[in-house]
């Protein structure tokens, strides 16, 4: 792509967001002054942004945006919600219009039209709430206006200037003032424009000459009391206003956002990539050194333990520069979910619903993988909560619910993990209704029917094949849709849980590693070889004698926590045989939302480590994540354990 | 003579009073494709200055007065008449 186009993209949305969330801070409150200037200065930017390419419909829009901004900005009109929703609306076309930019480089042939219509709007709105007081909307206008004419002056001036505005009258030449001579006295006069009284100069044939038909709007750097001193013999005549400079405006205001946008390093991913690779290579590196200072131990025990003390600082260093090149991995979600406000308005608006949304916990930051990976299954899900989650308006009125259903996304950070909540307050999920199905898809046999649990039933909508949509519509229904979200959570090493009571709504819970690039193993055992095993993967380690495995079926079984689980030997699902223990060593797992056990022959030491995806022929192993180097030299393979006890 | 009618302008000379602008408003309807000179302007009284203005027309010549040479002939008219608000 273009490198020009690809920054535009960046920065584009960049100002779209800061314009999102000051709307988003208007609809609560309108009169946000700080929210105001905000919005005002990020669609200025993103005005002269789009002005760079061929998108004369989007400058349009954003012209029409930042004069109603603008004059909220000088008073000369109060915003008010429906105003901050069509504003909303503006944004939101510029956001699909960018889309467009990255799709195809072009706006689509509709765009004028749709500029014109989207203009038109906020032009109707803001005409709609003029402030009461006529003559203060005179006073802001006239200064809203100075502002605009002299910004340059403005923006050289480094003292505070006055602003006048001298509307002789009428008759003023036949008691022998002259306004020009008047205004050519003012002190430290920096900027003068005579403008007409009314909108145009009038028509030549309709011109008395001996009528004063003028105002005279200036700035002088001189103080107050010595520019009114000029004006002495007409003070009705000159309305002042005290501007200090846009910088000094400035001053009292939250961080800018073109502050913020500077101060960020755009770094190319792979450098990034390539330095973790590298921080990788080290720690293995690092961890040859713990075998030879047990080798020197039968050598020379005084070496040993000045090998191990450099062990230690090395170790302590390297664990300082691994979290800042996580840290530096880490991105905030907030870019990717930007988008999803406006994604979920536009879908509740295809399915005539009326749809409340709130996001929380945007600042979370994870890998950016996760990141990357995590927009997609998250927008399928929302889409599915509007589309059969929400019930149409009249069943929600039937339910007693309001009439707009209510869609929250949550995220948190729970140590290594990052918790994504998704709650709908919708018609929630049948159990009986997806058994039904999961036997009509021939996804579950009636056998297995009899046994799964509430929690089973309903997550067999995760399976291939199954669709709840009795009409395939636009959005969703096509019976790929929650097994691609799975399968695509799965592929960033998370899981996925839903919780759903008929009548009142569902919750998807997605746990997800928050620091993808490092990985925290434990070593395990199992058929005489060593294995690692993702610490995030893992639910709890018990040891318990043998006399507690029951034979259940063919299988075995324990009860751990009062609850009975199924335990699979390892080396078994491995292809393995196995050795026989005195005790059982038992790894909890999930897997497919139940808890498994899975045997092992013992637990080794739990190490940090990069895990490269599998490559070549270990790409065909199942139940494989990849693969690490150890210390010595070795190569140990990281299992899957939700895959392998699938 | 403060209103000069030549035949490549009207040009504007001297002190420019009140009277002066019913003056200009009648050559400018009388020549209306030439344009207006201020070169020779001392002084230019604002009921001058509004009919130069609602006239529109190209001015050349720079007074020699700063504040006329600024504001009159180089500012408010000069390629930068204030924008008529729609």
């Amino acid at each position: 792509m273009d490198e020009l186009l690809e920054q535009f993209l960046i920065e584009s949305r960049d100002l779209i967001a800061v314009a999102a969330a000051d709307f988003a801070a208007l609809a609560r409150n309108p009169q946000s002054t700080g929210s105001i200037d905000s919005a005002f200065r990020a669609i200025h930017t993103l005005k002269g942004s789009v002005a760079v390419f061929a998108m004369v419909p989007a400058e349009q829009v954003l012209h029409a945006a930042e004069d109603v901004l603008e004059r909220a900005r000088k008073g000369a009109i109060e915003l008010d919600p429906e105003t901050v929703a069509v504003l909303m609306a503006c944004l939101d076309q510029i956001d699909r219009w960018v889309d467009d930019m990255e799709r195809s480089g072009l706006l689509g042939s509709d765009a004028p039209a749709i500029a014109d219509r989207v203009s038109r709007e906020l032009s109707s709105t803001q005409s709609a709430s003029p402030m009461d007081e006529r003559a203060s909307t005179l006073d802001d206008e006239w200064v809203a206006r100075l502002i605009v004419r002299e910004a340059e002056v403005l923006a050289q001036s480094a003292k505070p200037l006055i602003a006048f505005r001298y509307a002789p009258d009428a008759d003023c030449f036949f008691r022998g003032d002259d306004p020009l001579a008047v205004v050519a006295a003012v002190p430290d006069l920096v900027a003068l424009s005579i403008v007409p009284e009314a909108e145009t100069w009038p028509r030549l044939d309709e011109i008395e000459p001996f009528s004063c038909f003028t105002v005279l709007e200036g700035l002088s750097t001189a103080p107050r009391e010595v520019v009114s001193a000029a004006f002495r013999m007409m003070p009705d005549q000159v309305a002042y206003a005290a501007l200090d400079g846009p910088s000094r405006r400035d001053e009292d205001r939250t961080p800018e956002p073109e502050t913020r946008v500077s101060r960020v390093l755009r770094i190319d991913a792979a450098r990034v990539e390539a330095l973790g690779s590298a921080l990788g290579e080290l720690l293995v590196a690092i961890n040859g050194v713990a075998p030879l200072a047990a080798q020197a131990e039968s050598i020379a025990p005084g070496l040993a333990s000045q090998i191990r003390s450099v062990q230690g600082n090395l170790e302590r260093v390297t664990g300082d520069l691994q979290r800042t090149v996580s840290a530096v991995q880490a991105v905030p979600l907030e870019p990717t979910l930007r988008r999803l406000p406006r994604l979920v308005r536009e879908i509740a608006q295809s399915l005539n619903k009326a749809v409340d949304f709130s996001m929380s916990g945007q600042d979370v930051e994870v890998d950016k993988q996760i990141a990357d990976g995590l927009f997609e299954p998250l927008l399928h899900l929302l889409r599915n909560a509007i589309d059969h989650g929400i019930e149409p308006r009249d069943a929600r009125a039937l339910a007693g619910k309001p009439a707009t259903g209510i869609v929250s996304l949550d995220i948190r950070r729970d140590c290594d993990t990052i918790v994504v909540r998704l709650t709908d307050d919708g018609a929630g999920m049948d159990p009986a209704r997806i058994r039904r199905i999961a036997l009509e898809c021939g996804v579950l046999t009636p056998d297995a029917a009899e046994t799964l649990s509430h929690g089973g039933i309903l997550r067999l909508i995760f399976s291939a094949g199954f669709s709840t949509a009795e009409t395939v519509s636009e959005m969703s229904g096509r019976g790929v849709g929650m097994n691609a979200v799975e399968t695509a959570i799965e592929a960033l090493r998370g899981t996925i849980d839903v919780e759903s009571t008929p009548g009142r709504g569902s919750t998807f819970s997605l746990r997800l590693p928050a620091n993808a690039l490092m990985t925290r193993l434990l070593l395990v055992e199992a058929a005489g070889d060593r294995y690692g095993v993702s610490l995030d993967q893992v639910v709890e380690t018990v040891g318990i004698g043998n006399d507690r495995l029951l034979p259940v079926g063919s299988g075995l079984a324990c009860v751990l926590h009062g609850r009975t689980v199924p335990v699979l030997s390892l080396a078994a699902l491995l292809g393995r045989s196995d050795r026989p223990q005195a005790n059982a060593k038992l790894l909890l797992t999930r897997s497919g939302g139940e808890m498994v056990a899975l045997r092992v022959d013992g637990f080794g030491e739990r190490i940090d480590s990069l895990v490269r995806r599998p490559s070549g022929m270990l790409s065909s192993l199942p139940g494989v994540i990849g693969s690490t180097l150890l210390g010595d030299g070795g190569v140990l393979l990281v299992l899957d354990l939700p895959e392998l006890a699938a | 003579m403060t209103v000069r009618i030549a035949s490549d302008a009207i040009h504007l000379e001297g002190r420019c009073l009140v009277e002066d602008a019913e003056t200009l408003l009648v050559a400018a309807q009388d020549h209306p494709h030439i344009p207006i000179d201020l070169g020779g302007a001392e002084r230019l009284h604002m009921a001058v200055v509004q009919v130069l203005l609602a006239i529109g027309r190209p001015v050349r010549g720079a007074p020699a007065d700063p504040f006329l040479a600024e504001y009159i002939a180089g500012r408010a008219i000069g390629g930068d008449i204030p924008i008529k608000s729609a």
